[in-house]
């Protein structure tokens, strides 16, 4: 909800199409204490989420910066998705940590392919809080970029990815999956 | 109504289209793909009816010149082939075009739509309503179709080949029966009754194809999205048909043992990620059943921990799983882990299952069955007896064991996992099995023999008849050729592949760098992207040489160059000689670097130029100015020593090897090495400072460190403190080398360097101050205490440095000032030189002014400010020495005077300045100038008299005064005698003090109101010394009479004597002659007669006789009053 809401709003003001999804069971929001997150179903609007915290403890999740992540998500979108649920078939999915990944990767295995479309499937580890949250936003544009510009993805990914890895000193990890 | 309503909806549909697909024929690019994504959309949904009538428009796109208006009609034939199979004939030839479309992207989403149509034409064949004739024609097109694809796996586009794979697996699926899985389409649908479809045929083609991916997927240069590609295929064929469970378990095995080189690290971590997530959705599928001790095993191997796995095992399993190791684990069984054959259980290649063949066909003759009658049971059961089992090793061990052991059997071994159980034996029983039958072994693995690939290529055309074939055959032969060289050459590197995948990076790497230096990289521009597709054709071709054989070789080569001296010369290629042994020396192995070395020693005369463009190289690296050699990373040093390494190595050897032909270069070569080679490194300067102290090389050395510090001026502060050092050497001539060279260096370097010098300087002055000589100075002499020589040591640095830098004397002064008695006057002494020295120098100014005659220079002017405790003695050398050759400035006096205001209490101080201070201050300091040592108030009465004055200058006191002044000194400020002594130095001076002066200030002294004590001494010194002041002398006693001198027991003692002088009389029995003439006797007479009577009285006798009778002088009768008439 930070780094990956960074990224896509970072990216569709570069004018890619694009979407942010979760990927684990409930929306989990850092709460009072670290054994107590708040926690959401998939599809609760930004807004009930924010005036929900807002009600709870205004000042904060004004001090940790919640308010204002979930300010800025429900600019961008209306509500959290869960990527396991989302029918849409995507040329490049991006993850922002290992963890994300495995559970990406973990679903496309569990599942036959039907259009045999291929997706690939990259991660960047990205620390989850907001500086990170920025530069990472920055990489992936970048790398992004990059991707936009070659005219035949499949064939120089790897390529890409082995010199953007080089250039930004943070492991990548990649495959193709598909649809 | 509602069908009406339908029909009028179709209407408008219909209308829209015409008008859509007319505008579409006329529109270009996007547009035009937009338009028809919205014909295709609403003609299948909405209007299916028109669907005849204007697919011909459509499949007419099939040759657009835009690539998303080719997919558009690939999107629309996929969509086809699904709701409208009965459509199928007419667009499986579009398809086709598609596949071999000139545009990538067109060609993947064609190959993507294959695999679809492929199911869908098999369904629609299944169905079996359409005519013969068109499902021939169709099945035919199809089998093209796949053809090109399965050229396709070997395409140099990297996103055709994923595509490829996907179609494969997709052709595996459809053509492989389910087991009873099957809710899905499969081999068991396929109609019986069309003669081109062959259910077996089917099934073979699809084994082969599975051969095909099995062995793309072990290829090893497959790249990373290939393989992952290829694992998740394989992975889900697996799942889907458990018959290809094992090979697949087995490859997956295989790929964890020896990943392809050409992975980066990334690369590989994510494919080893990939490859767990498989293994893990493997693990939980039932089908996995029979191969989960493989699995636990490969998922242990990775990196899992037991109770990972374990979790990830499901439930009902996990209990089996447990009782099947207890059971297995018996020790009978235990014997055949030391067995050679039992290598083959993890062996993948020909050439160890070779070595296998070889030790299993003599179990043969042991097993006693027949080939007719034996089966895979029997011998599971014969391997079950402990007895056979142990027969049969042992049988092996005498008779068939090689003596030497095989090369490959140390690479080729690996321990296996689950050695004794069920499944383990199983997998042997098999394998002697097929070992009797005499024919490869079947499906099963571990063993797997290779299925012969010269089968595979023969059988596949057997699908069709025709012409295509040989295509397919091309595709197969190509893959095989790769493999079967592949596998050759892999017995001979074996050992090299069992290496860890970095090394063997490098190894890539380093020969990828070897080419770019020794040949000119042939276009440079190539993009990297091609570079490395090149790169892989290479590896298939070519094979990496063991690291030994490799750095041998170069090492031989390097020899070649070496030696080749005389030949390079003669042909002109001296220079690229030097330049390939600089690399080769820089950039590899220590061995060549030793080798080089010896080599430049061996004569060192003519090869250092050799070693000094080796220098230049290795700086160059150690600055990053040429890129770090990738093949010094794997020798575990500090590549950024070798230069360093290298330099020192260079001189020590130079100057340590005991060649008496080198002798006479020995200097030279230092020089140029030290003087040329790019940097010289803190540990080079050491040895210069160490070689000082040897006495054949120390000249050598200093002269070096002079030329560094002068030549090399960035650097000259690093190199000066080893110079500087030596100053304190006990070695005079040593000593004053670099005494000379430091200031020299002083004189020309850096602001940096001269800080450094005049660091040194003020310690070695700070030394003076100690007690005890500092180790510095002790250690190189055993003596422990100070003596003047030491003092001197210390001070001749900054001594020398002074006339350089002026302000230094302020430090001296301070050191000065805390030091013992006899470093003082150690300071005093050094200091005497250059501070008269920089007196009688002009001063330096900075501007073209000139300073003003007389200032003080601004050193002095700060020491003066400043005066350090202590130092006092010192400035009033100093203020001597600037008065010497001139009149002190007033300057100099203002701050003299203030100083003796303030801080100095010492009169001393004064003196030199003594003529510039005014008359006052002069008289003032008058008392205690008389009490210093006679000497010294000799040479303040020279001063103040204008004696021994070369300068001519005016004393502010003149010596009338000056004698004046001496007789009114208060007694209680200074001892008689002092005074007297003062007064004798100015009697003494006649030529200042003449009668006249003497008149004067005997006439001032009379007139003082009281009478001064020394006055009346002094009137008959000055009558001594000038008889003709006799009359004056007279004056001033009649003037002492009116004053009542009787009153002054000494004035009237003078009084008294002189009246003797001026009379002659009472001047012993010789009597003096008179001073006087008779006038001053007349006059003296009539004043002893004038004198009152009590005074009278107290007159010697013979003057009383004078008073009494003033024409004879007579005995005076001192008791005999005066007549009163005489008054």
């Amino acid at each position: 909800m930070n780094r990956s809401m960074e990224a896509h709003a970072f990216l569709v003001k570069k004018g890619f199409k694009v979407k942010s999804f979760g990927t684990g069971e409930k929306v989990k929001l850092p709460g009072a204490s670290a054994d107590r997150p708040n926690c959401y179903e998939f599809g609760v609007p930004y807004d009930d989420i924010y005036n929900d915290l807002l009600e709870k403890d205004k000042t904060y999740y004004t001090q940790n910066g919640l308010l204002h992540m979930l300010d800025r998500n429900r600019r961008i979108k209306p509500y959290p998705e869960k990527f396991q649920v989302s029918t849409e078939r995507f040329d490049v999915i991006i993850t922002c940590e290992e963890r994300v990944y495995d559970q990406v990767i973990e679903w496309f295995g569990s599942k036959r392919s039907v259009y045999n479309q291929p997706v690939h499937v990259i991660n960047i580890d990205i620390q989850d809080n907001h500086e990170e949250a920025t530069i990472g936003a920055f990489l992936i544009s970048d790398m992004v970029t990059k991707m936009a510009q070659s005219d035949d993805l499949d064939n120089d990914i790897d390529e890409l990815l082995h010199d953007f890895e080089a250039k930004c000193h943070r492991p990548i990890l990649n495959c193709i999956m598909f649809y | 109504m509602s069908s009406k309503y339908h029909q009028t909806s179709h209407l408008t549909a219909q209308n829209q289209l015409i008008q859509w697909i007319n505008e579409a024929g006329m529109s270009e690019g996007t547009k035009k793909s937009n338009l028809l994504r919205k014909i295709v959309e609403v003609m299948l949904h909405q209007a299916p009816q028109t669907v005849p009538l204007y697919m011909e428009n459509i499949l007419s796109f099939v040759s657009d010149k835009s690539t998303e208006v080719r997919k558009q009609v690939v999107a629309f034939i996929e969509e086809l082939s699904k709701k409208y199979p009965e459509y199928l004939p007419k667009i499986i030839g579009q398809l086709q075009l598609l596949v071999i479309d000139t545009v990538i992207a067109v060609q993947k989403r064609a190959i993507q739509a294959a695999s679809i149509v492929y199911r869908n034409v098999l369904i629609w064949l299944c169905k079996g309503k359409a005519d013969h004739a068109e499902m021939q024609y169709v099945w035919d097109h199809l089998t093209k179709l796949k053809l090109l694809i399965l050229n396709m796996i070997d395409s140099e586009n990297e996103g055709i080949r994923t595509h490829s794979i996907k179609f494969l697996e997709e052709v595996v699926l459809l053509q492989s029966p389910s087991e009873g899985s099957g809710e899905d389409f499969s081999l068991d649908n396929i109609p019986t009754h069309l003669p081109f479809l062959k259910r077996r045929t089917l099934e073979e083609e699809s084994e082969h194809i599975f051969e095909l991916l099995i062995k793309f997927h072990n290829s090893q240069h497959i790249s990373s999205v290939n393989l992952m590609a290829c694992m998740t295929t394989l992975c889900l064929l697996a799942k889907v048909r458990p018959k290809y469970m094992p090979r697949v378990v087995q490859a997956l095995g295989d790929l964890h043992t020896t990943l392809p080189p050409t992975l980066s690290q990334s690369q590989v971590n994510s494919v080893r990620k990939h490859l767990k997530m498989l293994l893990l959705n493997l693990i939980k599928h039932p089908s996995s059943n029979d191969m989960l001790p493989h699995l636990t095993q490969l998922l242990a191997d990775i990196g899992m921990t037991a109770q990972e796995i374990n979790k990830a095992i499901p439930k009902e399993r996990r209990n089996k799983r447990v009782n099947e190791i207890k059971n297995d684990d018996t020790p009978a069984k235990r014997l055949r882990v030391d067995s050679p054959q039992s290598n083959s259980q993890g062996s993948d290649s020909n050439s160890r299952s070779d070595f296998v063949y070889e030790d299993d066909s003599s179990q043969q003759s042991v097993v006693a069955v027949t080939k007719a009658t034996v089966t895979e049971d029997s011998i599971f059961d014969g391997l079950n007896n402990v007895e056979n089992v142990v027969s049969l090793v042992t049988h092996t061990l005498v008779n068939h064991l090689p003596i030497n052991i095989p090369s490959g059997f140390f690479t080729a071994y690996k321990p296996i996992p689950n050695s004794g159980s069920k499944a383990q034996k199983r997998n042997l029983a098999k394998m002697l099995l097929a070992l009797i039958k005499d024919e490869p072994a079947p499906i099963p693995p571990p063993v797997q023999p290779q299925p012969s690939l010269s089968d595979l290529a023969a059988k596949i055309p057997l699908l069709r008849d025709d012409d295509e074939k040989i295509t397919l055959k091309n595709a197969v032969a190509k893959l095989q050729e790769s493999t079967k060289a592949e596998k050759q050459i892999e017995n001979a590197v074996s050992k090299l592949m069992e290496e860890t995948r970095q090394e063997h990076l490098k190894e890539e790497e380093r020969k990828e760098k070897e080419k770019e230096k020794l040949v000119p990289p042939p276009t440079p521009t190539i993009p990297k992207l091609k570079h490395r597709v090149k790169l892989l054709k290479l590896q298939e071709l070519t094979r990496p040489i063991p690291k030994e054989i490799k750095e041998k070789l170069m090492l031989q080569a390097v020899e070649r160059i070496l030696r080749a001296e005389q030949d390079c010369a003669i042909g002109g290629a001296s220079q690229i000689r030097t330049k390939f042994i600089t690399i080769f020396a820089s950039s590899y192995t220590s061995d060549i670097r030793d080798l080089v070395l010896n080599y430049i020693l061996e004569d060192p005369v003519n090869r250092i130029d050799l070693a000094l463009s080796w220098l230049y190289e290795e700086y160059a690296i150690m600055q990053g100015f040429n890129r770090h050699p990738v093949t010094l990373k794997s020798f575990n040093e500090k590549h950024d020593q070798n230069y360093n390494q290298l330099l020192c190595a260079l001189v020590t050897q130079i100057c340590e090897r005991g060649d008496p032909s080198l002798e006479n270069s020995k200097d030279v070569l230092m020089r140029k090495i030290y003087l040329e080679s790019p940097v010289v490194t803190g540990e080079a300067i050491d040895y210069l400072k160490h070689l000082v102290t040897e006495e054949k090389m120390a000249l050598l050395a200093l002269d070096l460190l002079e030329e560094l510090c002068i030549m090399r001026p960035p650097r000259a502060h690093k190199y000066v403190p080893s110079l500087v050092a030596h100053v304190l050497n006990e070695n005079e001539e040593i000593r004053d080398v670099a005494l000379k060279s430091t200031v020299k260096i002083y004189k020309q370097s850096t602001e940096s360097a001269k800080r450094v010098i005049e660091k040194h300087a003020l310690l070695y002055l700070g030394f003076i101050s100690l007690s005890m000589p500092p180790p510095e100075l002790v250690n190189m002499r055993q003596v422990r205490v100070w003596t003047d020589d030491l003092y001197k040591l210390c001070l001749n640095l900054v001594m020398a440095l002074f006339p350089e830098k002026e302000e230094l004397i302020v430090e001296v002064a301070r050191v000065y000032g805390c030091s013992g008695a006899e470093a003082k006057r150690c300071v005093l002494r050094c200091a005497e030189g250059p501070l008269r020295a920089a007196a009688a120098a002009p001063i330096p100014s900075s501007d073209e002014n000139e300073a003003p005659p007389g200032a003080l220079r601004p050193s002095f002017q700060a020491l003066l400010d400043e005066c350090p405790r202590g130092a006092e003695t010192l400035l009033t050398r100093l203020v001597h020495i600037l008065t010497e050759k001139a009149p002190p400035s007033h300057e100099l006096v203002s701050r003299v005077r203030e100083l003796y205001a303030t801080r100095v209490s010492d009169v001393r101080f004064l003196i030199p300045v003594l003529n510039g201070l005014s008359k006052k201050e002069i008289l003032a300091a008058l008392p205690k100038l008389i009490k210093l040592n006679p000497v010294v108030v000799k040479e303040v009465f020279n001063k103040l008299l204008g004696l021994q004055n070369p300068n001519e200058e005016h004393s502010p006191v003149s010596p009338e005064d000056l004698l004046v002044e001496l007789h009114l000194i208060d007694p209680s400020k200074a001892d008689l005698k002092y005074i007297i002594k003062a007064t004798a130095i100015c009697f003494a001076e006649k030529n200042t003090y003449t009668q006249d002066v003497l008149s004067a200030v005997l006439q001032r002294l009379a007139e003082e109101p009281d009478i001064p004590v020394l006055m009346m001494r002094s009137v008959l010194q000055a009558l001594t010394l000038h008889p003709g002041l006799a009359p004056l002398a007279l004056d001033i006693l009649r003037l002492l009479i009116d004053k009542e001198v009787w009153t002054h027991k000494v004035a009237w003692e003078g009084w008294v004597k002189c009246c003797e002088r001026l009379c002659g009389a009472g001047m012993g029995a010789g009597g003096g002659a008179a001073v006087g003439g008779a006038c001053e006797r007349d006059g003296t007479c009539a004043l002893l007669r004038s004198l009152p009577v009590h005074a009278a009285a107290a007159l010697p006798p013979h003057l009383q006789q004078l008073c009494s009778d003033p024409q004879f002088p007579q005995p005076a009768n001192p008791l005999e009053p005066l007549p009163p008439g005489m008054e």
